[in-house]
């Protein structure tokens, strides 16, 4: 269906060659996982699909691309529209309509399908993808998922052959990413529809995927089946992180094959592990009957709290829940309808220059608002002048975040990790008692995650410091989080330490805790400590 | 009371038959009218949606131009003579640029005439702002022909982009408070300026790239999945403001 004949890809002005003479034949009705780290080119790969490179973006291009017959060469991406549906990494960005039904029409009227077609074809899409309650909508009042499928929903109205989707599920909470990626796994099977899929929480896709692309960012890429391909590749899920730990002999991509493959390891008698409680300082923070409302809708409802020292509280829930409510009140920047937050005995609404800076640390959802300088050397200096530190302390932290950023990049030209570390450092240099991020782990790659994980726990230990925050990484909470507050429709619906909540429910529970059930381990350290402890 | 729902180009067409009528009139209290009632529109009809909040913002940047306008208009300029009001140091100016002068006396028919004209290029700038906040820009571009596939493009893009850009500033402002920074002045913007023109760069582009992997401007004929119709109500709406044109 889609043929890769050696292709090989290059941006002007750049050093490095994207892609290097890639050969790949993909299969019809095959699902097909493009993993890599950030900034490697899995993007481009799948714009290459449907010619949007480089037709739409420039650089330079040999070999040749091909869909059924059809060479992107020839055509144009919008002459492909019937055969390609494409589904980039912020839905919201490419939606033309304002309502749910206009959205999914739009393409067809594009391709002058007569009336009675476009008819029969948005209800059969509002049927397949379980949107016919929001047909209605306006686009803009969608939870992420739902603005995810109605994404979907708007490639597959034009019948394609083809479905590429770019990160689909990395804005989406655990259970809506399923929702999504079990629509696929139907599809596939249903329709034989080719997908092309490029996510960085393999945890969410291995199971579904046939076979894996993997590039290495030095413009090579590897193809094989997940098995193959997951056996050496530094790029993993916790589950295959857990099969080499145990040192099986082959490895298992879903929790079902997995757990076959350790039914004895789990069966052994362990000696109960003497807990450790997590020594906790002083309260920091205090929320008291916090109340937030948006245009007369409750985003939380009379939330209380204690936030102490030496504490990372992992804030979960679904899309919408409240969680960036929450965030934003404790960093002072929303309007409370009831109730009070105090940090450190101030209000952080008050908080102004120096000592907001010393006080509260903020990494927004997109880190790139803190940055507005030329270049990285540029957003250093300045953060070392607003402190009123020796000069070159940021650039430092900066190196130990993360190594190899060549001070005069442009902040743009960051990889998404990089950034959110340019971003970190800048908080950090400030030295602030009470650390806040909202969804620091969207687009960042395994390896980008484990350098988080570090520094986030290594600011927790020190002395009246504390982490809160957000996220739908589960995989993330459990390699960090000392506590998780769990929101529902703003309201906390439990709050307690990581492995309590975690364990107590099944959409959230980390990938080795549901390979191991009923032992009670969250990660892969602690079912080697586990281990050892039993020899 | 219930929203109408008008044909995209409705408030267009609106618009510009207004802003004649304005020119025309040329009558501050007429021009003063019918911005209110402009305003009083706006407020009850917009939708709740990027686009709608616009508006806001259209006010609030001509009354800065009302500003800068008058100023300049008062200390920059031929002189009127009429009442003085106060003076302000001349700036000496060389000998062949004889009729301009900086500062001066300000007198009250100068001020007058500096607000009035003001006034008039602010009405029409509010009047458009308005068509813009009240039009949905995706339902523009569904009545617009094929045909000019690539201003369609634009439009869409310029119209949908910058709505959006006025929530991005808020959130942008609000990071910035947060790194300590302070929200006054000019250098506050240029701190704003950067992040928000690259994102709305990345989401031209995303937006641009949707539609053409969508096949927009391939065929040239377009089909309608629920046509819009023109109704009763827009032609109503665009008779009132030729009613306007025609007494003025």
């Amino acid at each position: 269906m889609i043929k890769f004949s050696n292709v090989s890809l290059i941006y002007p002005n750049s050093t490095t060659t994207v892609l290097e003479d890639l050969n790949l034949e993909i299969a019809e009705g095959e699902m097909v996982l493009v993993i890599g780290p950030t900034g490697s080119g899995k993007s481009s790969l799948l714009r290459l699909i449907n010619g949007l490179v480089p037709h739409h973006t420039g650089g330079i291009l040999a070999g040749d691309v091909s869909v059924d017959g059809h060479s992107t060469q020839l055509v144009k991406p919008g002459a492909m529209a019937h055969l390609i549906g494409i589904v980039g990494q912020n839905p919201a960005n490419g939606f033309v309509a304002d309502t749910v039904e206009e959205e999914l029409a739009f393409g067809m009227e594009a391709l002058n399908l007569p009336n009675d077609v476009m008819r029969k074809r948005v209800e059969e899409v509002l049927d397949l993808l379980s949107l016919s309650t929001l047909r209605d909508r306006a686009i803009a009042t969608l939870s992420g998922g739902e603005q995810q499928r109605v994404a979907i929903g708007s490639a597959l109205v034009a019948h394609p052959k083809v479905l590429v989707l770019d990160e689909p599920t990395s804005a989406l909470d655990p259970i809506a990413a399923e929702e999504v990626l079990s629509i696929l796994h139907r599809l596939v099977h249903d329709l034989s529809l080719t997908v092309v899929i490029a996510e960085h929480k393999l945890e969410r896709v291995i199971q579904f995927a046939d076979r894996i692309v993997h590039i290495n960012g030095a413009g090579i890429a590897h193809v094989g089946t997940p098995g193959e391909i997951l056996m050496h590749s530094p790029i993993a899920p916790p589950i295959v992180h857990l099969a080499r730990a145990l040192g099986l002999k082959e490895i298992g991509v879903s929790v079902r094959e997995m757990r076959r493959l350790t039914s004895d390891i789990r069966d052994r008698d362990f000696v109960p592990q003497k807990e450790f409680p997590h020594l906790v300082g002083d309260p920091i923070i205090h929320i008291k009957d916090l109340s937030v409302s948006y245009e007369g809708k409750h985003a939380l409802k009379s939330v209380s709290a204690t936030i102490s020292s030496n504490e990372i509280v992992a804030v979960m829930g679904r899309n919408g829940a409240g969680k960036s409510s929450l965030l934003k009140s404790l960093a002072g920047i929303s309007h409370l309808s009831a109730g009070s937050v105090d940090v450190l005995g101030l209000n952080p609404q008050h908080l102004k220059g120096k000592e907001r800076r010393t006080s509260i640390g903020f990494i927004p959802q997109e880190p790139s608002d803190l940055l507005y300088r030329q270049s990285v050397q540029i957003e250093c200096d300045q953060a070392d002048k607003d402190n009123q530190i020796a000069s070159g302390t940021t650039a430092q932290i900066l190196q130990q975040l993360v190594s190899g950023i060549s001070v005069s990049t442009h902040p743009r030209d960051l990889s998404e990790g990089q950034r959110l570390g340019l971003a970190l450092s800048i908080v950090l240099s400030s030295n602030p008692a009470v650390l806040i991020l909202d969804e620091p782990t969207r687009g960042l790659d395994y390896q980008a995650k484990k350098e988080l994980t570090k520094i986030l726990i290594e600011f927790a230990r020190a002395t009246g410091k504390c982490v809160v925050l957000a996220t739908h990484d589960v995989e993330l909470v459990a390699e960090l989080a000392t506590r998780v507050m769990f929101l529902a429709d703003g309201d906390i619906v439990a709050d307690g330490s990581t492995i309590e909540v975690l364990l107590s429910s099944p959409a959230f529970a980390p990938q080795v805790s549901k390979v191991m059930s009923p032992q009670p381990w969250l990660k892969v350290a602690d079912v080697v400590a586990a281990i050892e402890a039993q020899q | 009371m219930k929203k109408l729902s008008l044909h995209p180009l409705t408030w267009w067409i609106w618009a510009i038959a207004l802003a004649i009528a304005v020119m025309r009139f040329d009558s501050t209290v007429f021009t003063i009218s019918c911005v209110g009632a402009v305003a009083v529109i706006v407020f009850i009809n917009r939708d709740d949606a990027p686009w709608g909040k616009s508006f806001n913002w259209t006010l609030k940047i001509t009354a800065w131009i009302l500003l800068i306008r008058t100023i300049i208009g008062v200390l920059i300029g031929v002189p009127i003579p009429g009442t003085t009001l106060f003076t302000v140091p001349i700036l000496p100016l060389p000998d062949w640029m004889p009729g301009i002068r900086i500062g001066g006396t300000v007198t009250y028919e100068r001020l007058s005439s500096a607000v009035t004209e003001g006034i008039l290029i602010c009405a029409i700038i509010v009047i458009f702002g308005a068509a813009a906040s009240l039009t949905s820009p995706h339902r523009l571009l569904r009545v617009l022909p094929v045909y000019i596939y690539e201003f369609g493009i634009s439009i869409v893009i310029a119209t949908s982009v910058l709505p959006q850009l006025v929530t991005s500033v808020t959130r942008i402002r609000q990071a910035q408070k947060l790194r300590g920074q302070s929200l006054r002045g000019f250098a506050s913007w240029r701190r704003v300026a950067i992040p928000l023109l690259e994102e709305s760069l990345a989401r031209s582009l995303d937006l641009a790239a949707a539609m053409d992997s969508r096949g927009y401007g391939v065929s040239k004929k377009r089909s309608r999945y629920r046509p819009i119709k023109w109704r009763g109500a827009d032609s109503l709406v665009i008779l009132s403001a030729l009613v306007v044109v025609g007494l003025s």
